[in-house]
């Protein structure tokens, strides 16, 4: 059985391959057309925007949706480093590195779907802050996050990339290393509230809309639900991250650790539909979940796609790796709908109000998610992110080591840390 | 591993030094939380339109439109001014209620509401949406707006519209004409309403005169109320009619004002202490975790010969 010890880069495998370019050509797509968006505005063909549905795709998907899934970084790292869960130490450079792309890009889009962002500099002025706005929380501190701590966090394989390959450049590396090594405490401190804060946050912008929302969804809980199922989120995409790894690159996989993961998925899974269900119960709700409607129907898919591979993974059945691949993957899609409808699919601003994402929306969309992905696999092959064992390494040195001559990448001095 | 008394103090120093910092600057920082009530303005002014007297002419709809120097919206039919809802080139809109089968009908009047605790207000990021502390009127200050369009969710009352072409967005809404205000002049849609149905004042005033219309001819008005005397936590614009409010787009909303659906959130938030406590106690075990961490890198190596990962 494997046994994850260490992170090591893919090797041996081309990182200009047929995917990179087909990837490249959907995120130069994407540009082109945010590009125009820039120059004629978001009507007309642009977006299916209008203003009643004052919030499209690239708001509520690549916003609440895909930093809700790049809540790994926050999600496992609390378990590891808080709840002092030592074996998850090894899966915590995917789950930062998903959050950083995941945060990056949707900052990107969150810049882009804005009318008038050349206002944005405001942010730099905190007098001028409207601190009663969610919106401002939300803004602030995912920039904050996203440009501080999660970048710091992400810095180690960086450093270790200057140590092993450009010898010149060793002594700084190590130095940065170690004042990071120092000031660590303070950052994954502010790298778990932030989430914690702005995830929060983005159920709360919602709670401005009132009975826009569906009262399934409108809740006063509605924070605590948000950043709750941001937690299951991140621990999906980082599973379904580390088992698609294999899939790709035929890494072996530790069943100690993904049972570990599965172990907390489920439970915060159980934790957040029971108290979801009460919350509705208390609010007197329930009856609109059983009173066959389009938001009825809803609730129920999200509900069966999130708790029923939850069941699954809990099971004896979930320690099969394709089952339990299928489990977070239909429990990913569960929990991103959620987090799309209160903003999508469950808000009815008024009668008549219409909104369908137009193509420029969807590729422009899908531009900045291919663009998270291409960047995510050069750097699992340039940077050791991806877990593997002791074993793994040594044989990596040796590949990587008759490939560059003159790289060192075993049999470094004891290091204090 | 075991910790030293000096080490818990070290750590509990290392823990609570943020905190201060922290605190210190949420305590200068303006507007931590936001302020509890949001009492009408003294020189409140406003409209007050009775949906009974209007015979739906649309004349104040150009009458805003010429008092806004804003371009007619033409776009329906290519000819006459006829928008289906407000829109960037339209401030103030007359729509027709109808039932289904013609048996009951009744203009209406929308624009801006002037809320005493405006939604948009609280919901817009750098203050690009203000509300002047004399008269109330809420207006739109373009050099602080980023166009994120949250105001347009905030809105109860569907009022602020965004242009949605070209490279420079506006958010579109009824200033009550405060130009022309100071000019002495009164709002474009009072002035030539001809059956008076929407006058303009002192908000005082006009809630006066409502009240004095609704004892007058009691039954006449639907459940002889004012909308906006305290709906929403009470709006500068005041409505009279004699079908259903909802029915005339103005939504049932109580006497919470928009912002109160935040209340919860701004207490969590109150001198950031919530947060700033979690940030200690995360640092506190962070750091203890961190040692053990590390120790375990330091064997680990001893075992391997590999450079540690943090």
């Amino acid at each position: 059985m494997t046994r994850w010890e260490r992170s090591v880069p893919v090797y041996g495998v081309p990182v200009l391959n047929r995917g990179f370019w087909v990837l490249l050509l959907a995120v130069i797509v994407g540009l082109v057309l945010s590009g125009f968006r820039e120059v004629l505005g978001l009507g007309g063909n642009i977006s299916g925007m209008s203003d009643p549905y004052a919030w499209g795709l690239w708001k509520s998907f690549n916003v609440m949706v895909l930093t809700g899934l790049g809540s790994g970084g926050f999600a496992v790292g609390i378990a590891a480093w808080i709840f002092n869960r030592e074996r998850l130490h090894q899966v915590m450079r995917v789950a930062l590195l998903t959050s950083f792309l995941a945060y990056s890009t949707g900052l990107i889009m969150l810049g882009i779907d804005v009318g008038r962002p050349w206002n944005f500099y405001w942010i730099l002025c905190p007098w001028k802050w409207n601190l009663a706005s969610p919106l401002l929380e939300v803004a602030v501190c995912i920039t904050f996050y996203a440009c501080v701590p999660l970048l710091l966090e992400n810095l180690p394989p960086l450093f270790e990339y200057f140590i092993y390959e450009y010898p010149k450049w060793r002594g700084a590396a190590e130095s940065c290393e170690k004042a990071l090594a120092k000031v660590y405490p303070f950052v994954i401190g502010l790298a778990y509230i932030l989430p914690i804060m702005h995830q929060s946050s983005l159920g709360a912008l919602m709670l401005l809309g009132g009975d826009r929302v569906n009262a399934l969804w409108q809740t006063p809980f509605l924070p605590l639900l948000y950043v709750w199922a941001a937690a299951f989120l991140g621990y999906n995409c980082v599973v379904l991250c580390l088992l698609l790894s294999k899939l790709a690159w035929k890494r072996e996989l530790d069943i100690e650790v993904l049972a570990e993961l599965n172990k907390i998925t489920c439970w915060v899974i159980f934790a957040w539909t029971a108290f979801r269900f009460l919350d509705i119960l208390i609010r007197g709700k329930i009856l609109l979940a059983l009173t066959p409607s389009f938001f009825s129907g809803l609730f129920w898919v999200e509900t069966i796609l999130i708790l029923g591979p939850a069941f699954v993974l809990y099971s004896e059945k979930g320690k099969n790796i394709q089952t339990m691949f299928l489990a977070h993957f239909w429990c990913a899609l569960g929990g991103m709908i959620y987090r799309f409808s209160p903003t999508t699919l469950a808000f009815r601003p008024r009668n008549g109000a219409y909104y369908f994402p137009s193509a420029i929306e969807f590729l422009v969309c899908i531009g900045f998610i291919a663009l998270a992905v291409l960047v995510y696999i050069v750097a699992v092959k340039k940077l050791a992110i991806l877990p593997g064992t002791n074993a793994d390494w040594l044989k990596m040195a040796k590949y990587e080591e008759q490939v560059k001559p003159g790289i060192q990448l075993t049999g470094y001095a004891p290091v204090e840390h | 591993m075991a910790m030293t008394r000096r080490e818990a103090f070290t750590n509990l120093a290392k823990g609570t030094l943020p905190v201060l910092a922290a605190g210190c600057v949420s305590t200068i920082l303006p507007e931590v939380a936001h302020a509890e009530e949001a009492p009408m303005p003294k020189g409140a002014l406003g409209l007050l339109y009775d949906a009974t007297k209007c015979v739906g002419c649309k004349s104040c709809m150009v009458a805003c439109n010429q008092a806004n120097d804003l371009k007619p919206d033409t776009r329906t039919d290519g000819l006459h001014q006829a928008p289906p809802a407000l829109n960037s080139f339209t401030k103030n809109i007359i729509k027709l209620y109808r039932t289904a089968d013609g048996s009951d009908h009744s203009y209406f009047k929308q624009q801006c509401m002037h809320c005493a605790d405006p939604g948009c207000m609280e919901a817009c990021m750098f203050g690009g949406l203000r509300k002047d502390k004399e008269t109330g009127i809420v207006w739109w200050q373009g050099s602080m707006c980023v166009g994120c369009r949250y105001c347009e969710i905030a809105c109860p009352f569907h009022i602020p519209a965004f242009t949605w072409d070209g490279f420079n967005p506006k958010i579109t809404k009824c200033e009550l004409c405060r130009e022309r205000l100071g000019k002495g002049l009164q709002p474009g849609c009072t002035t030539v309403c001809p059956t008076n149905a929407v006058i303009y004042g002192r908000r005082e005033d006009l809630l006066a005169e409502a009240k004095r219309r609704v004892a007058a001819s009691p039954g006449r008005y639907f459940e002889n109320k004012v909308y906006g005397e305290s709906d929403g936590g009470g709006t500068q614009v005041l409505y009279l009619s004699r079908v259903a409010f909802d029915k005339l787009g103005l939504p049932e909303l109580g006497e919470e004002s928009i912002p109160e659906r935040l209340k919860f959130q701004h207490k969590i938030y109150k001198w950031l202490a919530i947060p700033i406590a979690l940030y200690a106690g995360m640092v506190f075990f962070a750091n203890k975790n961190i040692k053990e961490h590390a120790h375990h890198l330091v064997e680990d190596q001893k075992k391997t010969g590999l450079r540690p990962q943090l």
